[in-house]
């Protein structure tokens, strides 16, 4: 398996259907290196990713905190969509994200989080969707969220409990993440690149500032 | 509720691009057709003179009944609209009711007689003319001399200097009549270059446009005396003397025909031939948005209320064009017998689109329960914007532009509309020490809030992502210290001494938390990451 990696990485080697995203894809940057080489350059615009995992606070959002910075400085809006708490927002603006470019959306059922998700990122003024889902959804759902994902120039996050890793997901990435010791471990249970491939964790150490 | 096929003219502003073209001299090539005698270019190089459009709107009462009728099957039997009085008569009746033998100014008796059960309606002379300002606002996009005259339901618009704006008086009739009907008007229009010359055309329906004294004096020759707006006595006199056409009136000496029937008969045809000049006061629209339409039948579900909606929306739509405004949010009261259900809808830009704002309505007409039938629609909007620019709604389909800084996202109105107005908000900083009070939830999103620091206060609690809370939690193993919070020292038992803190629990996650000092225990203020 590693021979197999270590050939298909090799430069000299091309392939019809690029593995990794395109090096000019538009991305935010995830303030990790290993990360960003992991991801492809960072996270990705016009993609839908899903982050399972739990319980909820685990550092699952702070680990997104470069990617909120650069797109709150650039000028688009954050959509939050059906937090299990409320944004502290002196908080997310001390770590450089305007609180007047956050959007908060609070909805009953998890079909409404979907179809403000959606719209949202039918809007080109929105960069980043961060949204949370309580229950396992349909598919069809999922998958107009993805088409609308990769219409858009947005980073669609899609929170979802761990036990949404059995049933299968048209999302472009999904990634587990797990609490670890000063930081959070990632594994990448889909996507295009070596990552997915090589079935390895990424330890994503807590920023020091935090 | 789809959208009914409409005629594709049907209250469509003019584009701009066809206006700018109209202004080249090159227009002629887009219609080749033979122009009439007024588009010559020997003709508009004349310094442009007065010429009015008289809009006779002769169904009004019909027409506006039916604007709020949503079953056409309604309007295909005989209905009679009844002016009340000591002998109620027949202010209107519709194709049905005329066919059977009832006519205007007949008393309801007789009307009665001659009619199988039809629907009575009452006459509301006051609607009638809120009705026709409302026409005469959406009148405006074509001059800004406009004159509603509301007892005989006609409105003078003066088209002498925006003829050429619009591509000659031909195509501005064509416009003008294009431009009722989408609102379901049907005008007679006539063209004059005096209001009583296009008052007297508009009533015979002659659809003849007069440049010249000498064309409108050829014109007005074979019309009969009976079509004069005069008093019966003086057309009693005419008539005993043998004189029967208008022309026969024009051969006559002036001193004589003033010395036998008075100088109001030389006055008027001095002003139908633009002899004398006729001043009309100008009519200013008012400057808000307040239409309404009563509904002759109750309607049940929020879904039947597309239909009055619609129009009614289409309604503002003209009338905004004709104002040369915008809107950003809009009232809409549904009257019911007893009460009244207020809803407003909210939207991120501005937008006077009938089509924009109809899909919103319905999205949030959906959530909504109806407690009674209603029997009226009331849209209202005191605040009204200059348009946007025309280019925004371009750049605004471009997924690979920035947005724009100080624009607010479509999407939210949509968003509003399903999700309720409360969902979907912004936070603002209340700038106060408690981390649980420090928030507001802003609702109105047409205005952003001016950007606010974080006080030292908050710095010093940290930078949490995620507030919950307070909740009694067990002392944590290892507390990594923030800082402290003192709040409400002044108010006795209010006051708060907090040390903050953040740690991590058995299950990983990163709490936030602090200890009250006066008691010691521990509270969960929320997570950290």
């Amino acid at each position: 398996m590693g021979a197999l990696d270590t050939l298909l990485d090799h430069p000299a080697l091309w392939r019809g259907r690029s593995a990794t995203p395109a090096p000019d894809a538009p991305v935010w940057p995830s303030g990790h290196a290993e990360l960003d080489r992991a991801l492809g350059g960072g996270w990705p615009r016009g993609q839908l990713v899903e982050l399972l995992g739990a319980p909820f606070g685990s550092g699952e959002t702070r680990l997104l905190v470069p990617m909120l910075t650069a797109c709150g400085q650039d000028d688009y809006w954050i959509a939050v969509i059906a937090p299990p708490a409320t944004p502290w927002l002196p908080g997310w603006q001390t770590l450089g994200i305007p609180p007047e470019r956050v959007l908060l959306i609070r909805t009953e059922h998890d079909r409404d989080t979907l179809w403000a998700g959606e719209q949202c990122l039918r809007d080109p003024a929105f960069g980043v969707l961060l949204a949370w889902l309580r229950r396992p959804v349909e598919t069809a759902l999922l998958r107009r969220l993805r088409l609308a994902a990769s219409e858009s120039r947005a980073c669609a996050v899609l929170y979802r409990p761990p036990d949404a890793a059995a049933q299968p997901s048209p999302a472009h990435q999904r990634l587990r993440w797990q609490a670890a010791a000063a930081g959070l471990e990632l594994h990448c249970l889909k996507g295009a690149g070596h990552w997915a491939r090589s079935g390895q964790p990424l330890w994503i150490p807590e920023a020091p500032e935090a | 509720m789809g959208q009914p096929a409409r005629p594709a003219r049907a209250a469509t502003p003019p584009e701009p691009a066809r206006q700018q073209l109209s202004l080249l001299p090159a227009a002629p090539a887009l219609a080749p057709t033979p122009r009439p005698p007024e588009a010559r270019p020997a003709s508009s190089a004349r310094v442009p003179r007065e010429h009015w459009m008289a809009i006779e709107l002769p169904h009004l009462a019909l027409e506006a009944l039916a604007r709020a009728e949503p079953d056409p099957e309604r309007l295909q039997r005989p209905l009679l609209v009844v002016e009340s009085g000591a002998i109620p008569r027949v202010h209107a009746a519709n194709r049905a009711a005329r066919r059977a033998g009832a006519r205007p100014g007949m008393a309801l008796g007789d009307a009665l007689a001659v009619l199988d059960t039809p629907e009575l309606v009452e006459h509301d002379p006051d609607a009638l003319r809120t009705q026709l300002e409302m026409l005469a606002g959406v009148l405006l996009r074509f001059s800004d001399h406009v004159h509603p005259e509301p007892e005989v339901h006609r409105i003078l618009v003066e088209v002498g200097r925006s003829r050429r704006l619009f591509g000659g008086l031909e195509a501005l009739r064509q416009q003008a009549q294009d431009t009722l009907a989408g609102l379901g008007f049907h005008p007679r229009i006539g063209l004059g270059r005096s209001p009583a010359a296009a008052r007297l055309l508009a009533h015979l329906r002659n659809p003849a446009i007069a440049e010249d004294p000498e064309t409108l004096r050829r014109l007005l020759t074979p019309v009969p005396l009976e079509a004069l707006p005069l008093a019966a006595t003086t057309r009693e006199g005419l008539r005993a003397v043998g004189l029967r056409q208008l022309g026969d009136l024009l051969r006559l000496s002036r001193p004589e025909l003033a010395r036998r029937h008075g100088p109001e008969l030389l006055d008027l045809l001095d002003r139908l031939l633009a002899r004398r000049a006729e001043t009309l006061p100008r009519f200013t629209p008012p400057p808000v948005l307040d239409l309404s339409l009563r509904l002759e039948h109750e309607i049940h579900a929020t879904t039947a209320l597309a239909f009055p909606l619609k129009r009614l929306l289409r309604q503002a739509e003209a009338q905004l064009r004709g104002l040369n405004r915008s809107l950003q949010g809009m009232t809409l009261e549904l009257t019911h017998r007893e009460a009244r259900t207020r809803l407003t809808l909210e939207r991120g830009q501005p937008g006077m689109r009938a089509d924009e704002w109809l899909p919103l309505w319905q999205t949030r007409l959906e959530r909504e329960t109806l407690p009674e039938a209603v029997i009226g629609l009331r849209l209202r909007a005191s605040r009204l914007l200059d348009p946007p620019d025309r280019g925004d709604s371009l750049l605004a389909g471009d997924p690979a532009s920035t947005p724009p800084a100080d624009q607010l996202p479509a999407v939210l109105a949509r968003l509003r509309a399903r999700l309720g107005e409360p969902a979907v908000t912004r936070l603002v900083n209340r700038r106060t020490p408690r981390p649980e009070e420090a928030q507001g939830s802003r609702h109105d999103l047409a205005v952003t809030p001016a950007p606010v620091a974080p006080t030292p206060g908050q710095r010093t609690v940290g930078a949490a992502l995620w507030l919950q809370g307070p909740d009694p939690a067990t002392p944590p193993d290892q507390p990594q210290w923030l800082g402290r919070l003192e709040d409400g020292w002044w108010d006795h038992g209010q006051d708060a001494r907090r040390d903050y803190a953040r740690a991590l629990d058995r299950q990983g996650r990163r709490l936030w938390l602090y200890r009250c000092l006066r008691s010691g225990q521990w509270y969960r203020q929320g997570y950290w990451g």
